[in-house]
């Protein structure tokens, strides 16, 4: 549970405060709220045949969506969005939906993981994703504004391996960003400073720069032994040394909806099949603590990864079997759809909870829903056939008018590098293509306002 | 992994180089020691960083930190069936900013014991700037595992010295703790730089010095940093000939902390991680319980690691001995398969049927593993065989493809079942590699005991493995199988070539041909034995050469 007004009062939010030192008493500021963007991934499709809402929008009584439907005016469903890249691409089905789904660039040669379709004595390899994801352009973008505590913030529910199947961020093309997975790891970093007195949260400070400085001399002289590659590789290590002391000093925006939450963290089994509830509530709930702090602009929560496997023990109807395992039987399959249905609603309202946690933080005139765009993606459309058109796609929030939300939109198979690209500009980081330009010509007509 | 180098730049490396070269060289002299590198199979290993297994027995014998600190490091890339291959190991945001906080906790913990941190010397009677510099440069040496530069050791001592005069710290105690935190962050503690220098031996082939040498051979074989013996004979440049480096390796096969090697090894190579995350109807399995899980993982280990390095540490024992190790629950969930009686929680060795059970093979552990919740997997197992054993790639089913796993049916037998699925000519194609493998193995049920019937049919635990390069046929039951396996020459060097890539971080390439064939001569002549292959790993050219660092066009080479 996070504590203080968080549910429904209205609390007022700062604006970030940039100079480290001033007081917590000091945060007087206030102005228009800033806006952000999370993206939200659940795996292996959904129920295809019944994911559409009915015209009015009207999602009382959904079999998927009914949690989401005290919310529905602030939703976008987007149908006949591919994900077309990924038939370009190198990749079995799995690994282009997720490499492919928030880069819109086709995945690298490489050596690293064996595609689906290679055959024996044929193997085809490929690398990482080949493109900056979407999440990543815009925390890039945003940064040269403002300086957050974090510049993006990922969070994972028992992603777990790493590899091209897990990974749906991208620094850059061939650098993959894991997510941060630990509820218990994340409630320190993420809030430690709010309970820590300023005395200790300075010294704190300082020395980490001290000692930054030291590695960085150190690095610099490191490199200069090192031949071109491998240079290459320790480049990008300090320059995350570099972004890390540059954040070093941003300390957590005390505004009042902003706490330390009080959660039922679930200690050292957070990756135990069956607290997967458990540790996606504790995620959700510090994620949109750190929105309401403004520790960051640009987060995600993955839960699981591509393929995912989680047993959903929980949900009483559904067997022991896993989801991909599941996802795999014939749309005849009686059973098997039975179950995908209840994981999917499960899914939905774990949404449902997220958007109520978001809509009931005010700023100023707004919720921070109302300044959010959250994104659902999925890497493929439905399990059993791989495909990867008709994106189960769904879009929260209004960014602040941009988005005009309480509709359902089927765009007759437009691709979903427009949607990228409609990111951009709901977050005012405009760009005309995202990724492959055949697949990304301008923003998706009909979701702005 | 990418093309070897960046030719361009040779030229003026060659330039750079000069004193080593003697000659600057352009495109023809470039070609030869390309040539020469290929006919020496000199194939370089990207620098690589420590893995959070690594990390956490690097911290053990360094500082006596026996806490894991890096498990809360992002999970590394697993390629090639392995997380230690350097090409995979990126870099991130997030993973730097653990590396400052275990640091930081590492640190923390280690300056609580100052007399153990820095035992010979007292800053009280010698002083705190004498005392620092005492600890930077002896604690430095073993944390670079070289000895540093005088540029270096000013370096912590200026952190030292910044700590000392601040305000708030001030304390010996935290001049130390800074400077431990700075070399913990430091590329020279969190990555393997494996430069080489000196004279080339041909080409632009170099040797590595002895203190490179030393932290290969300790990463390799201990998957930690080096000992005391090993920095001696770093320290006397005594790690150079083949006969010294294949000295020092025999003697850490020897040492405890091989035990970690062999344990990392196969549990990758095993695939016992997955171990971790299997569930079992107990509606189905009664005799199943989570705790089961370790002490199937704990069974196939110490097996492993008692063969390798205690027993005759040959791969026909890891896969056909009638012996195993279990504690009285195991061995009650074993039943009649364990001939000997056992009590308490202690592991030991017993025999078991051997009709029944061999080497890790048959073992409940990898059955489980290779089963689904409520019935066996010929296709998983057959998997396992043919990919970790046999080194074939499989591919994974085709995109488009509807797949339908069997429902349980109580009429028919798991190899029935099965049977119709793999008859289906969309599937027929691979899973005739697959399913009859896993027949083999239809004696033991989705938790690995024994059966004899299935459904009031008796098991037929027949099957025909084709497409091998010496061991196709019919076999009746596991232990066969696993008899064939041992006798195998495909299996035999798809062993060697797994404990390659584990042991060199990288893939096998066309260029290591010599390499690989002149491990597989060396483990065929030792009768196979794995600890003779491991010595073998370290006196390969691929091991113990690289080709001459290329520097950037721009860089100066003298920023220390």
């Amino acid at each position: 549970m996070l504590k203080g007004t968080l549910y429904g009062g209205t609390v007022a939010i700062g604006m970030p405060m940039l100079d480290a030192m001033l007081p917590r008493t000091g945060s007087a500021q206030t102005g228009t709220a800033p806006k952000r963007i999370v993206f939200w991934f659940t795996a292996n499709g959904t129920r295809q045949d019944i994911w559409s809402p009915p015209a009015s929008m009207d999602l009382n009584g959904h079999p998927l969506h009914a949690a989401m439907a005290p919310f529905s005016n602030k939703l976008i469903f987007l149908d006949g969005v591919d994900q077309s890249v990924t038939y370009d691409s190198i990749g079995d089905g799995h690994q282009t939906g997720m490499a492919c789904m928030l880069t819109n660039a086709e995945i690298l040669p490489g050596t690293l993981f064996c595609e689906g379709n290679c055959d024996a004595g044929n193997e085809q390899y490929v690398g990482w994703g080949g493109g900056q994801s979407v999440d990543q352009y815009i925390a890039d973008e945003v940064a040269k504004d403002v300086v957050t505590k974090f510049k993006s913030l990922e969070l994972g529910v028992q992603v777990k391996s790493s590899s091209i199947w897990s990974r749906m961020s991208y620094s850059a093309p061939d650098q993959p960003v894991p997510p941060r997975e630990d509820p218990n790891q994340n409630f320190t970093d993420f809030f430690s400073d709010i309970d820590s007195d300023p005395f200790a949260l300075r010294l704190i400070q300082k020395r980490r720069k001290s000692v930054l400085d030291a590695v960085m001399e150190d690095h610099a002289a490191f490199q200069s032994r090192l031949g071109y590659e491998d240079k290459q590789k320790l480049d990008k290590h300090l320059q995350s040394i570099r972004d890390l002391e540059q954040r070093l000093e941003i300390t957590t925006n005390f505004g009042e909806a902003c706490t330390s939450p009080e959660l039922d963290l679930p200690g050292g089994s957070f990756e135990q099949n069956d607290m997967y509830p458990v540790t996606g509530k504790a995620q959700m709930d510090m994620l949109v603590m750190a929105l309401a702090c403004d520790l960051t602009r640009v987060a995600s929560l993955q839960w699981s990864r591509s393929v995912s496997g989680v047993r959903f023990n929980w949900v009483p109807q559904v067997l022991g079997e896993g989801h991909h395992g599941l996802s795999h039987y014939d749309d005849g399959d009686a059973s098997a759809k039975a179950d995908l249905l209840e994981i999917n609603k499960w899914y939905s309202e774990q949404f449902a909870y997220l958007l109520g946690l978001m809509d009931g933080i005010q700023e100023g005139d707004n919720s921070l829903l109302d300044n959010t765009v959250v994104v659902w993606v999925n890497e493929l459309g439905k399990g059993n056939n791989h495909t990867r058109r008709d994106m189960p796609f769904i879009l929260a929030g209004d960014c602040q008018g941009y988005f005009n939300t309480g509709q359902h939109i089927d765009f007759g198979g437009e691709p979903h590098g427009k949607l990228l690209v409609s990111l951009t500009h709901a977050m005012d980081k405009p760009v005309n293509t995202f990724g492959v330009p055949q697949y990304s010509q301008g923003p998706l007509s009909g979701l702005a306002v | 992994m990418p093309p070897q180098g960046t030719n361009f730049y040779l030229t003026l490396a060659a330039a750079l180089l000069a004193g080593c070269t003697g000659s600057i060289g352009g495109d023809g002299e470039r070609a030869i020691n390309d040539t020469v590198a290929k006919s020496l199979c000199v194939v370089d290993t990207p620098i690589r960083r420590l893995t959070r297994f690594e990390y956490n027995r690097t911290v053990r014998d360094l500082l006596g930190d026996t806490s894991n600190p890096a498990d809360v490091l992002p999970p590394e890339e697993e390629v090639a069936g392995f997380n230690n291959q350097a090409a995979a190991l990126t870099s991130s945001d997030l993973l730097i900013e653990q590396y400052m906080k275990v640091a930081e906790d590492v640190s923390a913990r280690a300056v609580g014991n100052m007399e153990a941190l820095i035992p010979d010397c007292d800053p009280d009677l010698d002083g705190n700037d004498a005392c620092a510099s005492f600890f930077i440069r002896n604690f430095g040496k073993r944390a670079f595992r070289r000895p540093l530069s005088q540029t270096e050791i000013e370096r912590f001592k200026s952190v030292f010295d910044w700590a000392i005069a601040d305000a708030d710290l001030g304390r010996f105690e935290d001049g130390i703790e800074v400077v431990l935190q700075a070399m913990l962050q430091s590329p020279s503690f969190l990555y393997r730089p494996e430069l080489g220098e000196g004279t080339p031996i041909e080409g632009d082939v170099v040797p590595f010095t002895s203190w490179e040498m030393a932290t290969k051979l300790s990463y390799m074989l201990w998957n930690t940093m080096p000992d005391d013996v090993l920095f001696a004979a770093a320290e006397a440049d005594e790690l150079r000939t083949k006969e010294q480096i294949s000295a020092q390796a025999t003697r850490m096969l020897e040492d405890e902390k091989a035990r970690d090697l062999v344990r990392n090894f196969h549990t990758q190579w095993l695939q016992l991680t997955h171990l971790d995350s299997v569930t079992k109807d107990t509606g189905v399995y009664p005799a199943y319980q989570s705790s089961l899980r370790g002490l199937w993982k704990e069974e196939i280990q110490t097996f492993v690691e008692q063969v390798v390095l205690e027993g005759d540490g040959s791969l026909e024992t890891l896969l056909t001995a009638d012996y195993a190790f279990m504690n009285e629950q195991l061995a009650g969930f074993y039943g009649d398969d364990v001939l000997d009686s056992v009590s308490g929680p202690e592991f030991r060795q017993v025999q078991v049927d051997p009709e029944r059970r061999a080497g890790f093979l048959t073992s409940a552990g990898l059955m489980a593993t290779h089963a689904n919740i409520n019935q066996s997997s010929p296709v998983f197992r057959g998997k396992f065989v043919r990919e970790q054993l046999m080194c074939n790639t499989l591919p994974l089913p085709p995109n488009d493809l509807v797949i339908e796993p069997p429902q349980l049916d109580p009429t028919k037998t798991t190899k029935e079942q099965f049977e119709e699925i793999g008859a289906n000519p969309a599937c027929a194609g691979c899973h005739t590699l697959m399913n009859p493998i896993g027949f083999i193995f239809e004696h033991y049920d989705g938790i690995g005991q024994w059966r004899d019937q299935q459904n009031g049919k008796n098991i037929d635990a027949t099957g025909e493995v084709v497409q091998t390069d010496d061991i196709d046929g019919d076999y009746d039951g596991a232990v066969e199988l696993a008899s064939a396996l041992a006798g195998s020459t495909q299996v035999r060097e798809c062993v060697s070539s797994q404990w390659f890539r584990f042991a060199y971080n990288r893939t096998v390439t066309a260029e290591d041909n010599c390499s690989v064939e002149q491990l597989n001569d060396v483990f065929r002549s030792s009768g196979f034995n794995i600890k003779a292959l491991l010595v073998a790993l370290t006196q390969t050219n691929a091991f113990l050469y690289r080709r001459a660092v290329e520097l950037e066009p721009d860089a100066n080479g003298g920023a220390q």
